[in-house]
Formats: C-alpha cells, structure tokens, sequence
C-alpha cells in the first residue's frame, strides 16, 4: 500500500519548470530515497508535500488524504524538515520543542524523547542560536521526529553533520519503519547515502522523475540500458548525464 | 492556546519590558509637563481631563504609536530570523490563528500601556486639578475611546511586519508612517482615518457626532485590515 501517492505533480514558475508532471510512489512503512542532484526539484517537491508551496499542476494523496483539501489533517501525521533547520533562535532546544509538542497537542515526555533521540539532551536548555551547525541540524531532526509521526519528510538531513553524526543520524532514519512503524521520504543528492538506507529510490534530474524503484532494480535497469553498474554512485552519475545530453543541459 | 504560544516564543526578545517602557515613558510626559509648566495649565477652565490630554496626548500617542511598531516588529523578527516560521507552517496550526494570537498579545500591551498612562492622567489630575465626581467615568471614556483608535494601527503594524521578513524595513516603514502621521492636520477627517494618524485623535465630549464618526470608522478599518490579513495569507500560500 502506497501512503503517499502523486499524480502529474507539477511546478512551474513563470517560465521555469521545477517539477514536471512526476508519478511517485511511496510504500508504507518503508524509507524512500529521493535523489538528484541541486535543483533537481526535491526540495520543491518535498515542500508541495507540506503545504508551502502550491501545486501548479496534478495533485497528491498523503495516508489517503487529499491536498489542499485535507491540508492540516495531513500535516497532523508529517514530521518535516526542509533544506535548512528552523527555530526561534532566542529559545532553548527544548523550549522549541515544547512550542511544537503544544501545536501538536502531544504528552510532555515527548520532548525529552525528541531530544533524546537526536542526542541533544545534555544541550537542551542552550540557546538554539548558539547551538553549532551540527545540533541546529539536531533539533531540526528532533523536531521532525517529536510525537513519532506516521510519515518523516526529511530533505537532505545530514547536512552538516559530522561523520559520527551522519552515521547516527543514517542508522536512525533506517530502523524509524520498523522501530515506530513509520514510513520516511529523505532527500539527498549522494547515492552512497541513499543507498545505505533506503528500500526505494526515485531519481529525480531537471524535474523529471528518471527511475523509480529498489535499488536492485535499479541495477538492472541501468545494466539493460547500457551503464555502469558496478558502482552505485556511477550509475547515478551515468543516467544524470545521458539525461542532461538528452535535454541539452550544460553543466 | 496560541496566546501562551506566543508568549513562549517571545521569551528573551525584550517584547514586554519594551513596551512597558514605552507606558511608562508616555505616562512620564503629562507629569513632567505639569510639573514644569502647571501655572499655564491649572488657570485654564474646564475639564481636567480635556486640559492634560490636550497639552500632552500628542506626544503620548506618538510614543505608543512608535512602541507598537517596534513590538510588532519583534513580534515577527522572531519567526523570520531563523526561519522559524517555515516549521510552523509545515505544523497542522492556520497562520490566522498566529496572527490573531500576536494581535490579541499586541492588544494586551497596549492595553497595559494605556492603563499606565491613565495612571498618570489621574495622578495629574489630582495633584493639580480638582477631581469631580464625572472624573472616572471622563477618564474611561477617553481612554477607551483612545483604545480603540489605536487597533488599527496595532493591526496595520502587524501586517506590515508579516509582509516584511526584514525587520530593518517594517521597523522603516512603521518610523516614516508614524512621523507622517504627526504632520497630519487632526482636525481633518478623512486625513485623520490613517491608522497611523488616527490615534492622535482626543475623545471630545463637546464634539459627540465627530467622536462617533471615528469610532464607526475604525469599525470598517478594521474589517478591511481583517480582509486584507486573509488576502495576504492566502496571496503568500499561492503565490509560493
């Protein structure tokens, strides 16, 4: 069963198309990795998903709920974090998380999980514009994952993130399905991330949905067509740029 | 909920001492005034009231006009200045209801800022003046009467600094709208229904017919400005 589903989602600015009409499909309880790279139109994406950008064309279903119809019911099941972190930079981690815990009508325990979870405990009662890259990336996280929502949209997580961090953080994101039953879309422009954690890969280049699928299929697919696949992250780097000539985009 | 929401958010970022300042600083201005020129004014006849508001409320109302915009302004620099307000707009919670709740915060303080100066009012009245026995219920009126010109332009303000992610330029904007009000003729009508301006206006028991007019026309400001807030929520969410 599919949890989120689109249909020919498209957006388009003026005369710039950042998603062009794409076809995703997202299993439940599983992490689905969102691939391309800069610009491809993830991010775009990942926001139409959440109600901060509007469709310009096709539509989507979120748990079987409509947007904009059911737009604040399906942000009652998402935990999202999108491109960079956002906070009230004059409170404290955990007086972020109590803002979104209050919104979100959860039980207070819930933020000292968060918090917990993310590793940012023994900083919690810090300023969050004193927090490094890596713990704004944290509570960004720790945001997303308060309450443990039925569906994460993560894009890029570990930005920023030292390598423990983003081992952490990948090892986290890979047991959420079976820990807390939760499905996770997450964004990245490196294979060698996605690979290590997702169960489904859509590729995304210009807007234009590539390839959807497992990663063992991806492998076929791209032997089938002729490229590498002797290494995930060449395969990537080969339907990119066949992509790219087939469009006549310079890089 | 959305009010102790807000209040959380606006720990450290100086939103209440600054407005309480502002009370205060405004209430200072009737006192000093009589303190240092109470000859003039304890020979004029008349309502107590109508004396020291007439002496001293252009500067009062300026300084509460000046310390609503630098509220308000802070009042969104918090969600602008980490993007904070993208998380919660990506949470089940309508932006109406955040701007309804910085409003109602807004009202509050001003509220407060109004009763300080009512304080002061009293305390020159009484110190300089005889008080009569239609006192209170003069004092209430004028203050109410000022309270509610003054929600427009709380209401205006707020707008302008959701417009705004730049504080530096909602702060610039509010600064050059309160100075334009100053140089508004109070005596005209149609001029003096900017919101900016409109708080300058004294609440004139003589004048009853040209007091109502200001309050049904702030009614119609206000649903206009309400309007305008919806159009603004939506322009930003489709426009996006």
């Amino acid at each position: 069963m599919n949890i989120i589903e689109t249909t020919n989602l498209t957006k388009s600015y003026a005369d710039f198309t950042a998603v062009a009409g794409i076809n995703l499909h997202i299993p439940k309880s599983t992490v689905y990795g969102f691939l391309g790279p800069n610009g491809a139109g993830k991010s775009t994406t990942m926001k139409m998903f959440l109600g901060l950008t509007k469709p310009t064309d096709g539509s989507f279903t979120i748990n079987g709920k409509r947007y904009p119809e059911n737009r604040v019911e399906i942000l009652k099941e998402v935990g999202s974090f999108i491109e960079a972190p956002a906070f009230y930079g004059n409170l404290s981690g955990e007086e972020n998380l109590e803002i979104i815990r209050k919104i979100l009508g959860l039980p207070k325990s819930s933020v000292e999980e968060a918090l917990e979870i993310v590793g940012l405990t023994q900083f919690k009662k810090r300023l969050a514009k004193k927090y490094s890259l890596g713990m704004k990336q944290r509570l960004g996280l720790a945001s997303a994952l308060i309450g443990k929502p039925p569906i994460l949209i993560l894009d890029e997580p570990t930005n920023g993130l030292d390598p423990v961090g983003i081992h952490e953080i990948r090892t986290l994101i890979r047991s959420l399905p079976e820990k807390f039953d939760c499905t996770v879309l997450v964004s990245s422009h490196l294979l060698s991330e996605i690979e290590l954690m997702a169960d489904n890969v859509g590729i995304l280049n210009h807007g234009h949905m590539l390839f959807e699928g497992t990663l063992d299929e991806l492998k076929s697919s791209a032997a089938s067509s002729g490229y590498p696949t002797d290494n995930l992250e060449d395969t990537f780097l080969a339907l990119i740029n066949s992509d790219n000539q087939k469009r006549g985009v310079v890089r | 909920m959305s009010i102790s929401l807000e209040c959380i958010k606006l720990k450290r970022t100086g939103f209440f001492p600054a407005l309480l300042c502002g009370g205060i600083l405004a209430a200072a201005v009737p006192v000093l005034n009589m303190t240092i020129r109470w000859k003039t004014y304890v020979v004029v006849s008349g309502n107590p009231i109508q004396i020291l508001l007439d002496a001293n409320w252009q500067m009062m109302a300026m300084l509460n006009v000046l310390f609503i915009v630098a509220g308000t302004c802070l009042l969104y620099h918090t969600e602008y200045a980490d993007n904070a307000i993208q998380k919660i707009k990506s949470l089940p919670v309508r932006e109406s209801s955040v701007f309804f709740g910085k409003a109602i915060l807004t009202i509050f303080m001003s509220t407060l800022m109004l009763a300080i100066e009512a304080g002061a009012i009293t305390f020159c009245a009484y110190k300089w003046f005889e008080i009569q026995n239609t006192f209170w219920s003069e004092l209430c009126k004028s203050f109410a009467y000022a309270f509610w010109l003054m929600l427009p332009c709380i209401v205006l303000s707020l707008l302008i600094s959701q417009s705004c992610k730049n504080m530096w330029i909602s702060l610039g904007m509010g600064v050059i709208f309160v100075f334009t009000a100053t140089m508004l003729p109070p005596n005209n009508f149609i001029l003096s229904l900017f919101p900016f301006a409109a708080p300058f206006q004294i609440f004139m028991n003589a004048d009853m017919t040209w007091s109502m007019r200001f309050v049904c026309a702030t009614a119609a400001e206000l649903i206009v400005l309400g309007l305008a807030e919806l159009i603004l929520i939506r322009v930003r969410r489709w426009g996006a």
